[in-house]
């Protein structure tokens, strides 16, 4: 790492110990918007060369969500400590009328030093509010617990971990810390949302319901980069059904019906797919899928029951992390439901999944 | 059995498929606001699997032509803009069924056709049927569904039920109403009678509740000895333009407008805590505040209570318009208010001595609806012992549209050396703080009925309350030999001078929106 990157785009540089006061300045320059937050939003990267493309992400995320944002780059393996910070607003017209603005403070950090994120992120936050903190990238030493008991909400994603399994067992051990107040949010698990509540809603026909007792097989296909998406996806259709995984070898698996049937799994990957593509569940005389064509905006669903089929689109989860994060924002919640699925996906992971 | 794939994943009633029976489809409301309402619910992804939508009405159209209307229609209007994919969907399942709302013959049809449906798509057979006629049919309407058996739920269905949706004009007067209502409950279980006031389907209406009853530090404060007075105003700048004059000067301010949207917010703000968040405990709590109001039931409690007014020519936004009595469709000897001011009293142990002031005018400045909480002025001791006192008392306000949000007006030191006080705003924004759009009520209020949900619904003794004490008003001004005179104010102005006066008597003000 350490290398030059461009700040160009995170405003106007300003001295740590003087952000308020420039702050402050910035907003009586300006009477005619309107500084609008309604939580603080910090995003953490250990790669510095994010930090650019986070502001923007700000950019795009603000116009939805007011809130104070602070953005945080580490560069760990700098040999030299320092700390530089930035300033600036991101404005949108509400309505095509008021302009809103959200403040932004972006800090690079350079050099090791045990604490000093920690510290940065407590001095800079807006009092009152809640804290959302997006970690980008595994978990790494410096997630420790006097943050994290800090944080209202922690959003990751796990498709972009090396190592999932570790940083898996280090997110059981924060929720563990803090007696599970600690409000997780795995983008992964976000992209699987509108699937989710398309193979709810097929399920609402009592035809399809009288099926699924009957279900003998299910198949997943996805974009290889994807694979959390497709897996978690899976737990929930697992745990939901109260299934039991008897065998799994690779990305096939064997499971059992709480009537002792058998039910056949697969993922498949594909390079060329949407990040997931398709998911189907098969009983003798029904067939529920819904699908995803790469880039396409809505899923295609559908479900035949003896004969009679029902074809309906849907909306699709978004590719972008900042949509998703944002469309996460929007529906708030506790997210017990992927808590309620972690252990068995964590199950199907250390299988090999 | 239940669905095992719904368990955690919404927070809400699950609405259930269901054919979709409009009456009155080729009318505005289902164009502009029920068709784009269901258009978005599945964009959204919220409609069920298997809705099917009919449109019931006298001309001679076909399926393509109707939904050829409606796509052009929510082309215009959809909040979420117009995605082809979504229509095509939709347009699959809307068909029109071309009937006289008098002809039995033509709900026989009807019947076949939605069997014909279900069988197809392999639907159980609910049906949810809109009444969004003009109001002279819904007695036929009603009672031509029975006569088919399409109203009860079918004994060889499973589970299936039968719905529906009256709009307002929910009746004329109290008799009309317990009459349609004799005519619902003779045709539908109450329990499946939906009567939709969009008001309570708007996004700062629901919020009301959450304000007062998940926030602690209002509802200790929410009672007579904390609120000097309550102000809800509907303003709305539009005259009579587009025909409406017709229906309107049958119905005027109060009825059109108090009588459900305003006095269901009034007994949303008034209500007691309700024991749980049921239908019907919400709303035997909204039902004891309408039957709480003192009626105005003289001449004399009517002229001291209540402003009725008409707008005469003026000028809005610099255009001329004409004055009430000159409206396209309007009598020109018309007696029908334009403007309604009243000074309601909730009889109970909370709100004993505290008015409700309720104003609802066509033509005045701006279009605006809000509920305005006037706090009590602090003990005449320290700041308000002092030459002036404190400039304002403290305001809540909840805006209702446009601009939903809710402001608190509060007094603070100006900078400087001396001790000097102005009023300043904490103001909330729904646009500025969550920038995504809320739901049209219509939305929320579909998806509500075909869940079974009837909160956001008036029930039958709520319509009926609200009634009597409009009706106590109207019989003064249309039967009695000294009714109150009508008053007058220019169009563009914030009403008639005695509006102003019947709180000037109580030393109060109408709050400037």
């Amino acid at each position: 790492m350490s290398d030059v990157i461009s700040t160009e785009g995170l405003g106007m540089p300003v001295e740590v110990g003087a952000i308020d006061g420039e702050l402050k300045k910035l907003w009586e320059a300006d009477e005619a918007s309107t500084n609008a937050s309604l939580m603080n939003f910090l995003v953490y990267t250990e790669d510095p060369k994010q930090l650019i493309k986070n502001s923007e992400t700000i950019q795009k995320l603000t116009r939805a969500n007011s809130c104070r944002a602070v953005l945080i780059a580490m560069d760990r393996e700098a040999k030299k400590s320092s700390l530089q910070a930035w300033i600036t607003a991101h404005c949108h017209l509400a309505h095509g009328k008021k302009s809103i603005c959200a403040e932004q403070i972006s800090f690079l950090l350079s050099g090791y030093s045990m604490g000093r994120l920690r510290n940065t992120v407590f001095a800079h936050l807006n009092s009152d509010l809640p804290l959302v903190f997006w970690w980008q990238g595994d978990f790494s030493d410096l997630f420790e617990e006097r943050l994290y008991r800090l944080l209202d909400r922690l959003i990751f994603d796990s498709a972009s971990w090396r190592d999932p399994k570790a940083s898996f067992r280090r997110l059981v051990e924060a929720r563990e810390e803090t007696k599970g107040e600690i409000v997780t949010q795995d983008l992964s698990w976000t992209r699987s949302y509108f699937y989710r509540l398309a193979v709810a809603r097929l399920f609402d026909d009592p035809k399809a319901q009288k099926s699924f007792p009957k279900l003998e097989e299910v198949k997943i296909k996805a974009h290889p980069d994807h694979r959390m998406a497709a897996l978690l996806l899976l737990s929930w259709v697992i745990t939901r059904s109260g299934w039991k995984v008897e065998s799994g070898q690779g990305d096939e698996w064997t499971a059992s019906s709480e009537e002792g049937n058998p039910i056949t799994i697969n993922l498949e990957w594909d390079e060329d797919a949407a990040p997931l593509a398709e998911l189907s569940m098969s009983a003798p005389g029904c067939k529920v899928r819904i699908s995803r064509e790469k880039e396409n905006l809505h899923l295609c669903q559908s479900v035949c029951v003896d004969g009679h089929c029902v074809d309906l689109s849907g909306p699709a989860d978004s590719d972008d992390p900042e949509g998703l994060v944002a469309s996460q924002l929007s529906r708030g919640g506790k997210n017990s439901l992927y808590l309620h699925v972690l252990p068995r996906f964590r199950e199907l992971l250390e299988m090999g999944g | 059995m239940s669905n095992p794939f719904r368990e955690d994943l919404v927070s809400r009633n699950l609405a259930e498929a269901c054919s979709v029976v409009i009456f009155g489809a080729t009318g505005d409301l289902t164009h502009r606001k029920l068709i784009p309402a269901l258009y978005n619910l599945a964009g959204d992804g919220e409609l069920p699997a298997g809705v099917q939508i009919l449109g019931f009405a006298r001309r001679d159209w076909s399926d393509e032509f109707f939904r050829e209307g409606l796509e052009k229609q929510n082309r215009k209007v959809s909040r979420t803009g117009h995605d082809d994919e979504i229509w095509e969907c939709l347009a699959a399942s809307i068909h029109y069924h071309q009937s006289e709302f008098q002809d039995e013959d033509g709900y026989r049809r009807l019947a076949e056709r939605l069997d014909e449906i279900d069988r197809e798509r392999g639907e159980k057979g609910n049906r949810l049927f809109y009444i969004a006629s003009a109001p002279e049919f819904f007695d036929d309407i009603l009672l031509n569904l029975k006569k088919a058996g399409l109203s009860q739920d079918r004994p060889d269905g499973e589970g299936c039920w039968s719905r529906v949706i009256v709009e307002k004009p929910f009746g004329t007067t109290l008799a009309t109403a317990q009459h349609l209502n004799e005519v619902v409950n003779g045709t539908f279980q109450e329990k499946d009678t939906y009567r939709i006031d969009h008001y309570l389907g708007k996004e700062t209406a629901q919020n009301i509740m959450v304000l007062r009853f998940a926030n602690a530090i209002f509802e200790p404060m929410w009672n007579k000895e904390h609120i000097d007075h309550i102000q809800i105003t509907c303003a709305e700048h539009l005259g009579m333009e587009g025909g409406r004059g017709g229906y309107y000067d049958k119905a005027g301010a109060l009825r059109d407008m108090v009588q459900n949207h305003l006095l269901q917010l009034l007994s949303l703000v008034a209500m007691e805590p309700p024991t749980d968040l049921t239908a019907d405990g919400v709303r035997d709590e909204k039902v004891k505040v309408i039957r709480s109001l003192r009626q105005w039931d003289t001449p004399e409690l009517v002229a001291e209570n209540v402003i009725r007014g008409q707008y005469l020519a003026g000028n809005i936004n610099g255009e001329e318009v004409p004055g009430y009595c000159a409206e396209d469709r309007v009598n020109p000897e018309s007696e029908t208010e334009a403007y309604v001011a009243l000074r309601c009293m909730v009889d109970t142990w909370r709100w004993s001595g505290v008015p409700f002031y309720v104003r609802m005018g066509k033509r005045l400045p701006k279009k605006a609806t809000e509920i305005s909480i006037h706090f009590k002025e602090t003990p005449s001791v320290l700041f308000n012992a002092m030459p002036g006192g404190v400039p304002a008392g403290n305001v809540l306000v909840i805006r209702i549209q446009p601009d939903e949000g809710i402001s608190l007006r509060m007094n603070s030191k100006l900078p400087g050396t001396t001790l000097r006080m102005e009023p300043v705003k904490m103001d909330f924004h729904y646009a500025s703080s969550f920038g995504t759009s809320s739901p049209e009520a219509y939305e929320r209020l579909l998806l509500d009925a075909m869940a079974g949900d009837a909160t956001l619904f008036a029930r039958r003794d709520e319509v009926e309350e609200a009634w009597r004490f409009i009706d106590n008003i109207e019989n003064v001004w249309h039967e009695s030999d000294n009714s109150p005179p009508m008053a007058e104010f220019p169009a563009g102005s914030w009403g008639p001078r005695e509006a102003d006066e019947l709180l000037a008597k109580d030393g109060r003000t109408w709050r400037r929106l």
